[in-house]
């Protein structure tokens, strides 16, 4: 076993959830503790995949930059020993159990995880390192000290076992994100929001998973909850394309007053690589650019804006089409006549332009009680456009429903 | 006497560094489906890459049925088409009458011009669609560069519908056409194409009924 043991920087029961959920993706084996703010991987089982140490470390202080995080960090064997690298960050990665002693050796004593009454003893008969303190006969010690010192020593050189309860990442996402002071401009929340989008990668991609759709809520001092739905066409987990998402739907939203706290959940996953069909893009799924463009379209205009347009099976022009919305049927009826491209919401017309044609006659509703017999015609007006105009039979009005464009 | 220029008794073609007027630039372009129209432009059709100005002088004389052939064959070749602000509802039985598939039409219903260019501009950018169908009121000089830019940038066509009224102004669009009513016709009229000439065409409107 390896174990990789990052200092955290931040002091936050939420905020080292939120880590230990976002080093899921480099371990499977996470554990952390709220008392010393340390966080520990175990990343033996991940050397290969991560082709290497070198890599793996890499990765990780990548991703803890991307967070906006300076951390220190420890490798070594046992977990203590892991944990007391990271005070000394000059240490190379102890690989081997057998190199332990020596690599801790001459490291000051005060920086064990030892009571402070412990080390001040220690230090006042004369020991101030670890390696001296190593040297004595450990029946003395624990004599002296107490079993928790020698049970300590033992857990860091691995002499006997030291388990930790990983830390098991929730189904679902739920990630809180406090202001000390509440926030007043959006250029304010966007650097917190893209270290939790950044969180939210780590944790997918630890789960192997990606979302479609994410809920960010700020809550203010005295009004509801801003409540922003972001849904992508795509699955998704790349943390900056969610970012520039949030961030175009942001800045087109009216925030009722300042922020006091960013909630992020996403309640559902998908698979990255998932072939399910969409109803949105059917038949498109490798056209990445297309989605993309879906989205950004839709989180700048609203999910409203963007529409595809499908029919229903209705004699009425005003309810024989619709927009899409995964019922709709997209084929017409053979010999379908001619209509115009342009739909108008009839209204009334005074002078009558040039009929051009036979009528014909659309009769349907009556068994909804909106009972509309009509008869269309192609018109021609002075100036030269195309009409589809209707006269309603009950009423002998005319109207314009279409335009010939 | 002045002598006459050694040039003069070249063949023009023979002369470096002169072309013709309209092989200035090889300009792309799709053919519009109409011979007559294919004539008149550079390239033999829409220019690819860059903006093309219709302005209609009224609506209902067939200011986009001139586009549909085009339209059915981006269609046909599983390209999309992207209405972007039109004046009114397209209507879903009149697109699936003129072969373009409606999973294949994509109808953005921004708010505001500015919405709607940006919308278009994005599009354009990045060669997603086929085809962009734009209704811009914008009189100025500057958007439209912007979305004239984002057509080289993204190499689709791009077409954005004008007023009358923005004739007054001059335009950047590569092509820049009038559209005007005729007996049972549509008047195209080029004032601008680039790498090409002005003229004037009549296409043949179908008002058999």
């Amino acid at each position: 076993m390896l174990w990789l043991c990052i200092s955290s920087p931040v002091q936050d029961k939420h905020a080292l959830k939120a880590l230990a959920s976002w080093a899921g993706q480099f371990s499977s084996c996470v554990c952390f503790d709220t008392e010393r703010w340390l966080l520990w991987l175990e990343i033996g089982s991940s050397l290969r995949y991560f082709s290497g140490l070198a890599v793996l470390l890499e990765k990780v202080a990548a991703g803890l930059t991307a967070l906006g995080l300076t951390a220190t960090t420890g490798v070594a064997p046992t977990p203590e020993a892991a944990a007391l690298l990271t005070r000394q960050p000059q240490v190379l990665p102890v690989l081997k159990l057998n190199q332990l002693q020596q690599a801790i050796a001459s490291l000051p004593l005060n920086e064990l995880a030892l009571f402070p009454a412990v080390i001040g003893g220690l230090q006042a008969s004369g020991v101030t390192t670890v390696g001296e303190l190593l040297a004595l006969p450990r029946a003395a010690l624990a004599r002296r000290w107490g079993m928790q010192l020698t049970d300590y020593l033992q857990r860091l050189l691995g002499e006997r076992p030291d388990p930790r309860k990983p830390y098991r990442a929730p189904q679902t996402y739920h990630r809180r994100f406090d202001f000390a002071e509440a926030v007043k401009t959006v250029e304010g929340l966007l650097f917190p929001l893209r270290r939790i989008l950044y969180e939210l990668q780590g944790y997918l991609r630890g789960r192997d998973a990606a979302l479609q759709t994410l809920n960010v809520a700020f809550r203010h001092h005295d009004h509801a909850d801003t409540v922003l739905i972001l849904r992508t066409t795509d699955p998704q987990r790349d943390a900056l394309r969610l970012f520039a998402l949030v961030r175009e739907k942001l800045e087109r939203t009216q925030l009722p007053g300042a922020v006091m706290e960013i909630r992020l959940a996403v309640e559902r996953f998908v698979a990255l690589r998932d072939t399910q069909l969409h109803l949105w893009d059917e038949g498109q799924r490798n056209d990445a650019g297309w989605s993309d463009l879906l989205d950004k379209l839709r989180a700048r205009l609203g999910d409203q804006a963007v529409r595809r347009l499908g029919l229903r099976d209705d004699h009425r022009p005003e309810k024989a089409w619709c927009v899409e919305d995964g019922a709709a049927t997209s084929d017409l009826p053979p010999a379908f006549p001619d209509r115009p491209l342009w739909l108008l919401s009839p209204r009334p017309i005074q002078r009558l332009p040039k009929l051009l044609g036979k009528p014909e006659r659309i009769e349907a509703g009556w068994w909804t009680g909106e009972d509309s017999s009509r008869d269309y015609y192609i018109a021609q007006t002075a100036e030269g456009s195309r009409w589809w105009l209707y006269r309603e039979a009950a009423t002998s009005r005319w109207f314009l429903q279409g335009i010939w464009a | 006497m002045p002598l006459p220029s050694p040039l003069s008794r070249l063949p023009l073609e023979q002369i470096p560094g002169v072309w013709r007027g309209h092989e200035l630039a090889a300009v792309k372009a799709r053919s519009t489906g109409h011979a007559a129209l294919d004539a008149l432009l550079p390239g033999g059709g829409w220019p690819i890459g860059a903006l093309t100005e219709l302005v209609p002088l009224i609506e209902g004389i067939g200011e986009v049925d001139v586009l549909r052939t085009t339209l059915k064959r981006l269609c046909d070749e599983k390209r999309h088409i992207v209405f972007v602000r039109p004046p009114y509802i397209p209507y879903a039985p009149a697109l699936l009458r003129a072969g373009l598939p409606l999973p294949r039409v994509l109808w953005i219903d921004a708010a505001q011009d500015e919405d709607a260019r940006w919308a278009a501009e994005q599009t354009l950018r990045e060669g997603a669609a086929g085809a962009v169908l734009l209704w811009s009121s914008a009189i100025a000089d500057r958007p439209l560069r912007r979305l004239q830019l984002a057509a080289e940038a993204g190499q689709s066509l791009a077409f954005i519908y004008r007023p009358a009224v923005t004739l007054n102004n001059s335009s950047p669009a590569a092509l820049r056409i009038v559209l005007r009513p005729a007996p049972s016709a549509l008047g195209v009229e080029v004032l601008k194409a680039r790498g090409g000439r002005a003229g004037f065409v009549f296409l043949p409107v179908d008002t058999s009924v």
